[in-house]
């Protein structure tokens, strides 16, 4: 067992929450030792988390130090156009290829319900992977995971003004449905819509609070 | 002047027992002893003793250590106090009327158990198709009041299908660690193996904090070498093996000695008992190897289907406290409490008080006098404690005292009255008392600690008994010697020794008495064992010298037989068991064979002539154990391919790698 690997992964894992949720804030600059210290793990392990971070597109490297990916009004139209047509892509897929038990995952998921929002997210994101399973292209599963990483980021951004949660958990009983009636064009349509709406609210918010300075 | 060069392959054995941790640094190949260590083991945290060991041994260069190696008590120890994690045991079609009749249910090992539909059959066909939104439901109510999932499907070996898709499903909705009843047990026995992915899911996270602990100790002193642990049957899987499977671990440490012993000693028939603070544990060499017991390892009354030595363990050692039972016969053990010398060691006080005690003549005081606790930690977290237990534990602040007096001042005539059982649990408050190593301090054969306080104590004893102190001795060590005689008989019999007063067996009960205290005048009898004892822990010599006569047969004591069992963490081999199971896929109705499925751990095949089918399982096995065996840190693997006739045309091909541990950074 290698003691840096596993400490790497957790300080990884560690690092990803606190960046996609904001704690750490865009800009931010990233200080090994500082990091080392107030997480508990030696600085090999971090330097090594952030270097896999670096390839989320989560933490930059200029030529010296590093620190947490800015966020743009720009990044917003990027990666909401790519996600918006590979999760679409992934419902399709999975009205394909998706097995009876994809199935009971997906009804099951939609029936849970979250306490509160930590739990809400947990939820959507299990939601958003168990399609991209369900779609069985594990390609299309892992690039959708680093797009839902950049994307948390936003919604956190717009997450104090946001009331839309439940609709949207609706959105996804009705995609599971579609999904189960071998229906690809409602599967398409729904996600579409889903994802569509998700990011104008996103985009609504941002622009008239200014929360992005351009 | 030409120093020696320094010995070529450093490999360090570490032995974490209930009561010490032994360490040794020894020369592979050679065998060759050059440092040990030997520390008291913290049940709160038995990292914290192999800290120790790695911290002190004597070595100028520890990135010179090419391996270590550790047994380990600690998966025998939780689940004996129910320390585990919280798990749910999802049992796919297993029958719970025929769970409920037989009262099996106490053996699963958790009180979170449901009964899911699906299994399969003998023939590897489904039985009932698998109820998973039923799991699921199950799932979600329990996730969040459990630590881990255990999966059990009705005969998974044949086919686990199911207990595949039920992992596959409850990974998409929580990340608890699952554990598939077929990754641990290709046995039939369907109650043992849900036992056995129960108690492995308990006990997942505690065994890879403890490799984790242990490797960094490694690091922290330089040391980059392959870790590995000791099964329960004495061979060795690497750090990441043990960390997926640590039931394998239970018996680890018993097993380590009986390698430590025949291999310190060179014995390859033998019977070895090793004796520690705790218990006394016998285990038996057969043509080098130890041999392994048929039903699978128990452990707290838990029947498991993982292998492990075939061991006979008895409530006897070197801190086994005596005392008196109700008949006023002196009973040894099984508790184990910290000796009287240790006691007044740490702490200024005990002697005196042991030596007036002593200097009493009337009322004479009561063996039950010699009984004190103390307090273990210093400042102990109270806040979960009642009452009572909070009194106690400022009663004790000042220093250690007799029991007597403290359930005096709590208004009390008996400790039974009350529970005090988070403080024990807790290692809050611990016991001392009249041990054999206080006897041993006396004699004079073992004397580190105070033997003044021994020696009151041991006035006490003999007095009460209207005793002289070597009247007292004499039939103390009578006792000993008796109590593991029986053991022996019994272990090797496989039957029990009657009770003393059992007329029943008034025959067996003569015969066994006069063969160990020759009585009759004209009779003799003998009991000839006719293999050697090894003897393996500190007090092994004194303890065993007289067994060894009451079976007329040689008492072994190899160099450095004290931390045997830690020269055993380094002895064995690294050994992979990968079996494939062939039986007939059979038509509707079973009334012709279509073909034979071979199923390995993870794959399944069809193939429709027997001949073929047991060709390529044999070349599959050979393959995945070689494969596992090089992946679990063995050297130059050899593999050896058996196949067993399991029922009507039914095959178990098992193939067996057995390799030297790889050495080296």
């Amino acid at each position: 067992m290698n003691i840096n690997k596993v400490d790497t992964q957790k300080a990884y894992q560690l690092l990803w929450e606190k960046i996609t949720s904001l704690e750490l804030a865009p800009g931010e600059i990233l200080d090994f030792a500082s990091l080392a210290d107030e997480m508990g793990f030696s600085k090999t392990a971090i330097r090594e988390a952030l270097n896999l971070l670096v390839h989320d597109h989560l933490v930059e490297a200029p030529p010296r130090g590093l620190f947490v990916s800015g966020l743009q009004f720009s990044d917003l139209e990027k990666i909401s156009t790519i996600r918006l047509n590979l999760e679409t892509l992934a419902a399709q897929q999975a009205v394909l290829n998706a097995t009876t038990d994809d199935l009971v995952i997906l009804q099951s998921l939609c029936k849970e319900v979250a306490g509160d929002t930590r739990e809400y997210f947990e939820l959507d994101q299990r939601f958003h992977q168990a399609i991209a399973k369900a779609a069985h292209n594990n390609y299309l599963a892992d690039t959708l995971q680093l797009l839902y990483g950049l994307s948390k980021r936003l919604w956190f951004l717009a997450l104090p003004y946001l009331d839309f949660l439940p609709t949207a958990v609706k959105s996804h009983i009705k995609l599971v449905d579609a999904i189960r009636d071998g229906n690809e064009s409602l599967a398409a349509e729904i996600m579409k819509n889903h994802i569509e709406e998700f990011y104008l609210k996103i985009r609504e918010i941002i622009q008239e609070k200014d929360l992005i300075k351009e | 002047m030409n120093k020696k060069p320094p010995p070529e392959t450093l490999v360090l054995g570490i032995d974490t027992g209930g009561t010490y941790t032994d360490g040794v640094l020894l020369e592979y190949n050679t065998h060759q002893i050059i440092a040990a260590h030997k520390s008291l083991t913290t049940k709160r945290d038995f990292s914290i003793g192999i800290e120790n060991v790695i911290k002190d041994i004597d070595l100028e260069d520890p990135s010179a250590i090419q391996m270590v190696s550790i047994s380990t008590t600690l998966a025998t120890n939780a689940i004996a106090e129910g320390k585990g994690k919280r798990v749910a045991l999802f049992l796919i079609g297993y029958d719970p009327d025929l769970i409920n009749s037989f009262d099996m249910s106490k053996r699963f090992a958790t009180p979170h158990y449901f009964y899911i539909e699906g299994g399969h059959d003998l023939h590897g066909q489904e039985k009932t198709p698998l109820d998973l939104p039923d799991l699921l439901e199950k799932t979600k109510m329990i996730k969040n009041k459990v630590d881990a999932i255990a999966v059990s499907s009705y005969f998974s070996p044949r086919n686990p299908e199911h207990e595949i898709r039920a992992q596959n499903a409850i990974a998409s909705i929580c990340d608890l660690p699952i554990v598939l009843g077929h990754q641990l047990s290709t046995l039939l026995g369907s109650v043992e193996r849900a036992t056995t992915a129960a108690l492995n899911a308990s006990l997942l996270s505690m065994l890879q904090e403890f490799i984790i602990a242990v490797r960094r100790a490694m690091e922290h002193r330089g040391i980059n070498a392959p870790l590995m642990v000791v099964r329960g049957d004495g061979t060795l899987m690497n750090d990441e093996f043990a960390a997926r499977s640590p039931v394998e671990t239970i018996h680890s440490g018993p097993a380590a000695s009986a390698i430590g012993g025949r291999f310190l000693s060179g014995e390859d028939q033998a019977l070895v008992l090793d004796v520690g603070g705790t218990t006394t544990d016998l285990a038996l060499i057969k043509d080098g190897k130890v041999v392994v017991s048929e039903k699978g390892a128990s452990v707290s009354g838990y029947q498991t289907s993982v292998q492990a030595a075939n061991l006979f363990s008895i409530g006897l050692g070197g801190d086994s406290h005596i005392n008196l039972d109700r008949g006023k016969e002196i009973s040894i053990g099984p508790e184990r409490v910290v000796p009287l010398a240790y006691l007044s060691h740490q702490y200024n006080n005990v002697q005196d008080r042991l030596k007036a005690l002593a200097k009493t003549n009337w009322p004479a005081p009561h063996p039950r006098d010699l009984e004190y606790w103390f307090l273990q930690q210093e400042n102990p977290e109270v806040n979960s404690f009642t009452a009572k237990e909070q009194q106690v534990v400022e009663i004790l602040k000042p220093g250690p005292k007799p029991a007597i007096e403290v359930l005096k001042s709590l208004g009390l005539l008996d400790a039974s009255q009350i529970s005090f059982n988070n403080l024990w649990r807790e290692e809050v408050i611990g016991k001392s008392g009249f041990t054999p190593t206080d006897i041993l301090h006396v004699d004079g054969r073992h004397t580190p600690w105070d033997k003044e306080a021994s020696k009151a104590a041991l006035t006490v004893f003999s007095h009460y008994l209207n005793l002289d102190e070597d009247q007292f001795q004499l039939l103390f060590w009578e006792n000993v010697t008796e109590i593991i005689s029986k053991a022996v008989i019994h272990f090797l019999t496989e039957r029990e020794i009657p009770a003393k007063n059992d007329s029943t067996h008034d025959l067996a009960n003569w015969f066994l008495d006069n063969s160990l205290r020759p009585e009759h005048e004209q009779l003799t009898t003998r009991i000839i064992l006719n293999i050697p004892l090894i003897g393996i822990g500190a007090p092994a010599q004194v303890m065993l010298e007289a067994v060894a006569r009451v079976f007329n047969t040689d008492l072994v004591l190899p160099a450095h037989y004290q931390v045997a069992n830690a020269a055993g963490a380094v002895a064995g081999s690294v050994m992979v068991t990968e079996e494939i199971l062939i039986y007939p896929h059979m038509s509707k109705g079973d009334a012709e064979v279509l073909g034979y499925y071979l199923q390995s751990r993870d794959n399944r095949d069809e193939i429709e002539e027997l001949e073929d089918a047991l060709t390529r399982a044999k070349e599959i096995a050979e393959s995945n154990a070689l494969s596992a065996a090089l992946r679990s840190g063995a050297n130059i693997p050899q593999v050896n391919v058996e196949v067993i006739q399991d029922g009507m045309d039914s095959y178990r091909v098992k193939a067996r790698a057995v390799g030297k541990p790889r050495l080296g950074g």
